[in-house]
């Protein structure tokens, strides 16, 4: 019966969003986003190296609003992945399955997430 | 790769209006997909007013008051209207559900009714399901015994055993949760899908079953079972309120623990 000719039904197009999908693609999104931070903070790394002048013009790019964006974002989308994947954890033991619960858990970690970066950038300034 | 987007033959182009004839002043909007085999077009979708003051609601109530009234070639499956037989699973207002359970008085403003989501259509709300019954075959949901043909009596089953299949049991197979996971979408020849995952721990949750390991040592492949990421669309599209996410999480364990 399913020759080509049959149109295939839509679904991301129509399905609506869960909380529970929406968590779970943010969880993937800031996987890949930490894949780039961590590539920039190692380049960041490695221009102290190679050399002074290559360290100064990174320092500069940091400091600037753009820079700033990219630090504060980076540490927001590894305190996600990181709760997230504690979240995870518990759903591998056996626990929080229940939609209610796992609402509830999800919910838990987007807040935490931003209260993480906070606190960790307020040690990072040396204001804790 | 995975293709977000609906292929070219697929695009849903905007369809008929039907007015409504009887002059109600309570009327529902319906929007319907529609697609008919026989025309060489693309699926399109109608639009219907609807006089609830002459309709049930449940949006089957809906559906059976436009092929009885309005326009008799709209074509859906049904049969028992009670939530058993698990035919009238569609896609209603952006969710997986069963139409004969569903109350258009939970949908605010328009409703939206589609076949179930990523499958070869048919016609209108009528979608292809064979690869998820080949796949339902594939996990031989029978009682593997291997002295069934000497067994003379019934096999007795302690209330504990019995209980453990609580929740599992009551699966119709309607394919809501199958059809509500992404994972599915993208892999869905592959990746068995979380009714007959449910299923497959359904008889490895069995007592009286004896091939416990060989049916995990079947379901434990990286495309398999793995493909599951707790996405949990499954979970709170199914209209029987199972939970085939912890059915899969609990296959997951199993194969961890063992």
């Amino acid at each position: 019966m399913s020759d080509s000719k049959n149109p295939l039904s839509p679904h991301l197009q129509i399905y609506r969003w869960q909380i529970s999908s929406l968590l779970s693609i943010t969880h993937r999104i800031t996987g890949i986003l930490n894949l780039f931070g961590l590539i920039f903070i190692s380049a960041w790394i490695c221009s102290a190296g190679i050399g002074e002048n290559l360290f100064e013009y990174f320092s500069i790019l940091l400091k600037t609003f753009f820079g700033k964006f990219i630090l504060i974002g980076f540490t927001w989308s590894m305190s996600y992945h990181l709760l997230s994947g504690i979240r995870h954890f518990f759903w591998d033991l056996g626990y929080g399955y229940e939609i209610k619960t796992a609402n509830f858990s999800g919910i838990i970690v987007v807040i935490s997430s931003f209260v993480m970066t906070i606190i960790l950038w307020l040690i990072g300034k040396g204001l804790i | 790769m995975v293709q977000f987007n609906l292929p070219k033959n697929s695009k849903i182009l905007p369809g008929q209006y039907f007015k409504d004839k009887t002059g109600s002043s309570n009327l529902k909007i319906v929007h319907i997909y529609r697609w008919n085999p026989e025309k060489n077009e693309n699926p399109r979708e109608d639009t219907f007013e609807v006089d609830m003051d002459t309709c049930g609601n449940k949006v089957l109530d809906i559906l059976n008051k436009i092929k009885n009234e309005i326009d008799s070639s709209l074509t859906y499956r049904r049969s028992c209207a009670h939530g058993v037989c698990g035919s009238c699973a569609m896609n209603v207002d952006g969710v997986n559900t069963l139409s004969c359970l569903k109350s258009h008085k939970d949908i605010n403003g328009d409703l939206r009714i589609y076949p179930l989501p990523h499958l070869k259509v048919i016609k209108d709300l009528v979608a292809d399901l064979n690869t998820l019954y080949k796949q339902y075959e594939s996990i031989e949901p029978w009682l593997k015994i291997k002295k069934l043909k000497s067994q003379k009596n019934e096999i007795n089953q302690p209330k504990e055993s019995r209980d453990k299949l609580d929740g599992l049991y009551e699966c119709i197979m309607c394919a809501c949760c199958s059809t509500s996971c992404p994972s599915y979408w993208w892999s869905g020849e592959k990746y068995l899908g979380p009714a007959v995952l449910l299923q497959a721990y359904r008889w490895i949750s069995d007592s009286r079953d004896e091939e416990k390991k060989e049916r995990l040592k079947m379901v434990a492949d990286k495309l398999k079972l793995y493909r599951c990421h707790t996405i949990m669309n499954c979970t709170s599209s199914c209209p029987k309120g199972l939970n085939p996410a912890k059915a899969i999480g609990s296959i997951k364990k199993m194969l961890a623990t063992s």
